[in-house]
């Protein structure tokens, strides 16, 4: 055996090189062509003043596409508003689905169904959401302004106020994504050794203090990557916006994505939208790395 | 071993269904997704942005054409309105598929052909199909050329008109012995003619939308400023020429209306002014004509006039025209375009049915017609098509433009009080100073 | 990333809560008034999450003229299909399922073979530039491809791939390249012996990648495949982008885009949506299990 091995090594080394790049190679090649090529792309054009519906890069604008973003006041609206959605849905969906996931997992029967039920809308195509929840808002026949009607409440206009949209898509992103982290947080449970909480209710520990001494403690890992992921998906927030109110209204609730999607695609200014997509960009790599510093003595932790 | 067995017939049967879908769609995209290939020749795909009563008469005109036309397969296709349209349509022609043919605002076909995204349209070509410069309103006719080119077949005309309730309007007095509106042109007309109004009411003169509304202040606005011989935009709007003591003057004329004069409403967004005019609690309503079916449905008693010359000077008010263009295409040969301009015909043809819904038909065979002049109120102001006045051409304006909405939302803030027309004036122009500054991507 | 792997049949987790020594010493009157507490506030919450798509799914089968006079009752006089002929009649909805479907599957499948390819070259052979690409590659994580659609729309349009599958398929795969470091994490977790005692026998990289560490990373296959799935059916932005004929469209963007056709139709809107979320909600169904784990497995969306 050892001899076949030593033997084998030279030539071996070659073939594991060749077999290494070989195996890596379609992936390599795409990853170039539609990553890195675009990325690179995007960053040379967002310095001229490239047009959509004409072909090259056209003239050479220096950093002006820049100047314009920084000084533009719908360039800080919308980045305000994707932070806005950012801080208005990450509380409830990390809160709501920890304790959703903890009473589920307290449950004896029936755990797949309430798996079922709130895991379900995070596989509905965004399309059919905002269809529905459109409906659920329409002033006057909705559901949710009927019923607050029967209690006497009077609903606002949800969509069409420019001080509830922003909060009426949040409501909806609420519902239609916070299976995604009730099944992380439910996969984080799972892991929790249940010796603890039988020594704890040995030691006579109400279900309260163990929630705070045992379950939260030991989801601290699924909560760091809950948020994370939370965060890049907010941060990224266009598809239920644009189909709920295309950013209105008054632009009240148009985000950096939709500045950009307006900008590249009905301005057609490609060389401003890659402009600010560079600084979209930036920004995210700048939380990136801030969450990274922040989170770095929990992250050796676990 | 059994959830597996169960697992897999499951998986067959899915299988099984994909490949039966595939199978049946014999006239699947398939091809035209792995290959690129476009559609076949008896397909005639036709895209428009016409919702509510224009959409429900669209649909019948339609049918009237797949009907007479069996061989050809329309596949019409109505998209959101406003900028998510052009969007659409300049990037399904970036993508080489655009549609055959696609209806698009005058105002905003001369950007889809600045920015090459149009076919232009050979006038030899056109007139075996009827489609001579003779047989079109004449300003929409003009609106249809870019650069010297006719890029568009105008449909119809849609000016801002003045809409008024017949039973107020005749109880305070403002009927001639014929049961139309007197003329109401000059600086009070309109003021007496509202506080006459009010006293038959007792609640509002007349409404205006101004609140989450942009395109409706400008509309009145702007036809008022034109009246006085104002321009907004110069040079292909790389210039602001917004005249500002004309534009103050309107601002303060619309603002004695509403917030100062408490003659209309100054808190009333677009669905709520119809209200308010449809159940007869204002005698005049301001607004596009395509409106007319809403007041028809709720029996409200009314007729339609042009907006009055306020001002006195050359008559103007704000209108687009609806037209049909051909986005560019490498594919479209003589064949094609002459089942397109079949289409377009058929669509022409079918004026009665388009003028009911308010619009002013643009096809001048029609317009002349009798049966046109016995409609009524759609032909009492029909003249006014001629009047019709475009917004001032640049790469950001047109109908539910950038442009429109930082005008019109000044405009409206000065119309509920929010702002005042000293105030506005700056506000519109240093917007706008931006967008002129800025180098045209087209 | 692949620690949780062994929770994947409940069997391992239920005895453990069942234990009847630590049952019973909670089963106290004041235990049973906070466990119906707990219980009924889980229920009020799945009610509200099922409520929207009940609802949309009731509205859908009532009469228009109905829903006119009564949107929001939950009861039809007479049930009724016709919304659901109407849209279907309409011929689009089908050939998005088939865009959508030939797109994501296609996307699903070459994600796995490629990815994996990828994944097993970068964690198990050693070859020169391995930690460059590797670095290359992770960078790609934290580009968002939002930020790309301007120059990637221009690249496509350039290749003349604009309203085919490759536009969305191409663009699909690498961003972000997580199913990259899924495989790789998988595949380090495989012990090295076996790929050694393969060389041995002469087999070529390729077969030890093939018919050894593949077979053995069932879990990462069916977690990528099911999100890249999902993930590629659910797109938005960018199909909305490149799919601008309507033959071509996706389910979603079909959905949306052509809906204001129906006018205000509520029950056919709502018959569409139902039809949209459809598909996905009875593989949900099915593969419960599966796409749970899958999310467990690799938390990436």
């Amino acid at each position: 055996m050892v001899v076949h091995t030593i033997s084998g090594a030279a030539p071996g080394r070659r073939t594991e090189h060749r077999a290494g790049w070989g195996l890596v190679a379609p992936f390599l090649v795409i990853y170039l062509l539609f990553l890195v090529v675009p990325t690179l792309y995007g960053f040379v054009m967002s310095f001229f003043n490239g047009a959509l519906v004409k072909s090259g890069l056209g003239s050479f604008a220096g950093v002006s596409n820049y100047l314009e973003a920084l000084t533009s006041a719908d360039f800080w609206s919308s980045t305000w508003h994707t932070l806005l959605f950012t801080i208005m849905t990450t509380p409830p969906l990390v809160i709501v689905a920890l304790a959703l996931a903890i009473l589920t997992d307290r449950m004896r029967h029936g755990r797949w169904f309430f798996r079922l039920v709130f895991f379900a809308p995070y596989v509905v195509p965004v399309a059919s959401v905002a269809l529905i929840w459109t409906w659920l808002y329409t002033p006057k026949i909705g559901l949710w302004e009927s019923w607050l009607g029967a209690v006497g409440i009077s609903a606002p206009n949800w969509l069409g106020d420019p001080n509830w949209a922003m909060a009426s898509v949040a409501l909806t992103t609420v519902w239609w994504t916070l299976g995604f982290n009730f099944v992380l947080y439910l996969a984080g449970l799972q892991e929790i050794p249940r010796e603890l909480y039988e020594a704890s209710a040995v030691d006579g520990a109400s279900p309260w203090s163990q929630l705070w001494n045992i379950t939260i403690p030991m989801l601290r890992r699924t909560t760091v990557l809950v948020l994370l992921l939370q965060a890049i998906a907010s941060l990224k927030v266009f598809d239920q916006i644009y189909l709920m109110t295309e950013g209105g209204p008054n632009f009240a609730t148009r985000p950096i994505i939709g500045y950009i999607y307006d900008i590249g695609f009905t301005d057609f200014r490609t060389g401003y939208a890659a402009a600010i997509s560079t600084l979209y960009f930036v920004l995210i790599l700048t939380v990136s790395v801030i969450w990274l510093l922040v989170n770095r003595r929990q992250l050796r932790e676990v | 071993m059994r959830p597996m067995s169960r697992r897999d017939l499951l998986r067959t049967a899915g299988l099984l269904g994909v490949s039966g879908m595939a199978l049946s769609a014999c006239d699947s995209p398939l091809a035209t997704g792995i290959f690129g290939v476009g559609p076949g020749a008896h397909e005639l795909a036709y895209w428009n942005l016409l919702g509510g009563g224009d959409g429900d008469r669209m649909v019948s005109m339609e049918k009237a054409y797949a009907k007479a036309h069996p061989d050809i397969s329309l596949k019409s296709v109505t998209l959101s309105w406003g900028n998510p349209y052009y969007t659409k349509v300049s990037l399904a022609t970036l993508g080489n598929q655009p549609p055959d043919v696609a209806i698009a605002h005058l105002t905003r076909a001369t950007i889809l052909a600045e920015a090459g995204l149009l076919e232009p349209l050979d006038k030899t070509e056109l007139a075996r199909f009827g489609f001579t410069e003779e047989n079109f309103t004449k300003t929409a006719w003009q609106k249809a050329h870019t650069n010297g080119k006719l890029y568009a077949i105008p449909l119809d005309t849609h000016p801002f008109v003045m809409y008024y309730n017949t039973d107020i309007c005749k109880k305070a007095g403002l009927l001639d012995s014929s049961g139309k509106l007197r003329n109401l042109d000059g600086p009070t007309g309109l003021v007496d003619a509202m506080k006459a109004v009010q006293r038959v009411t007792g609640g509002y003169g007349g409404v205006v939308a101004m609140t989450a509304e942009t395109a409706t202040p400008w509309r009145i606005f702007s036809s008022l400023y034109w009246q006085l011989g104002g321009t907004v935009l110069a040079d292909q709007g790389r210039k602001i020429v917004l005249d500002e003591a004309k534009a103050e003057r309107v601002l303060g004329y619309l603002a004695s209306l509403t917030s100062k004069g408490k003659l209309m409403p100054n808190n009333i967004d677009y669905g709520a002014a119809t209200t308010l005019f449809a159940s007869g609690k204002a005698g005049f309503y301001f607004q596009g004509d395509w409106e007319i079916s809403t007041f028809l449905t709720a029996k409200t008693p009314f007729s339609m006039t042009r907006l009055p010359n306020v001002f006195g000077g050359a008559y103007a008010c704000q209108a687009d025209s609806h037209s049909f263009v051909l986005p560019r295409s490498a594919s479209r040969d003589a064949e094609k375009r002459a089942v397109i301009f079949g289409f377009v015909r058929s669509m022409l043809d079918q004026s009665a049915t388009w003028a009911g819904g308010g619009h002013i038909p643009a096809w001048v065979p029609f317009q002349k017609s009798e049966a046109y002049a016995k409609m009524s109120p759609q032909s009492d102001y029909a003249q006014v098509a001629n009047s019709a006045h475009y917004d001032d051409d640049a790469w950001y304006s047109g109908s539910g433009s950038d442009f429109e909405y930082i005008a019109g939302s000044a405009i409206g803030a000065v119309l509920s009080g929010q702002l005042t027309p000293a105030a506005a004036v700056p506000q519109i122009v240093a917007k706008l100073t931006k967008y002129a500054n800025t180098p045209s991507p087209l | 990333m692949a620690t949780s792997t062994t929770s994947r049949t409940p069997a391992v987790a239920t005895p453990a809560r069942t234990k009847p020594a630590a049952r019973r010493q909670i089963v106290d009157a004041k235990a049973r008034w906070f466990n119906g507490f707990c219980v009924s506030v889980l229920v009020v919450f799945a009610v509200i999450w099922a409520l929207p798509l009940v609802w949309a799914a009731v509205t859908s089968l009532r009469p228009e003229g109905e829903i006119a006079v009564n949107p929001a009752a939950w009861w039809s006089g007479s049930w009724t299909f016709d919304a659901y002929a109407k849209v279907l009649g309409t011929g689009d909805i089908q050939n998005w399922y088939l865009n959508s479907f030939v797109a994501a599957a296609v996307t699903a499948i070459l994600a796995v073979v490629v990815c994996s390819m990828a994944g097993f070259a970068l964690s198990q052979t050693k070859f020169r530039g391995r930690r460059w690409l590797f670095a290359l590659i992770g960078a790609g994580l934290v580009i968002p491809p939002q930020v790309l659609i301007v120059p990637l729309f221009n690249e496509f349009n350039t290749l003349h791939l604009l309203n085919t599958y490759w536009a969305l398929i191409l663009q699909a795969l690498p961003a972000p390249p997580i199913a990259v470091f899924v495989f790789a994490a998988f595949f380090r977790g495989i012990p090295a012996e076996l790929a050694e005692s393969a060389h041995v026998d002469g087999a070529s990289w390729f077969r030890i990648y093939q018919g050894i560490y593949m077979p053995l990373t069932r879990p990462a296959v069916s977690a990528v495949f099911i999100f890249q799935f999902v993930w590629s059916w659910n797109n938005f932005l960018w199909p909305l982008l490149v799919m601008t004929n309507t033959r071509m469209m996706t389910l979603p963007v079909g959905l949306s885009q052509v809906s204001s056709a129906y006018g205000i139709h509520y029950a056919q809107i709502m018959a569409s949506a139902v039809l949209g979320a459809l598909p996905l909600l009875l593989v949900f169904v099915i593969f419960q299990r599966r796409i749970v784990e899958g999310v467990a497995t690799t938390g990436f969306k």
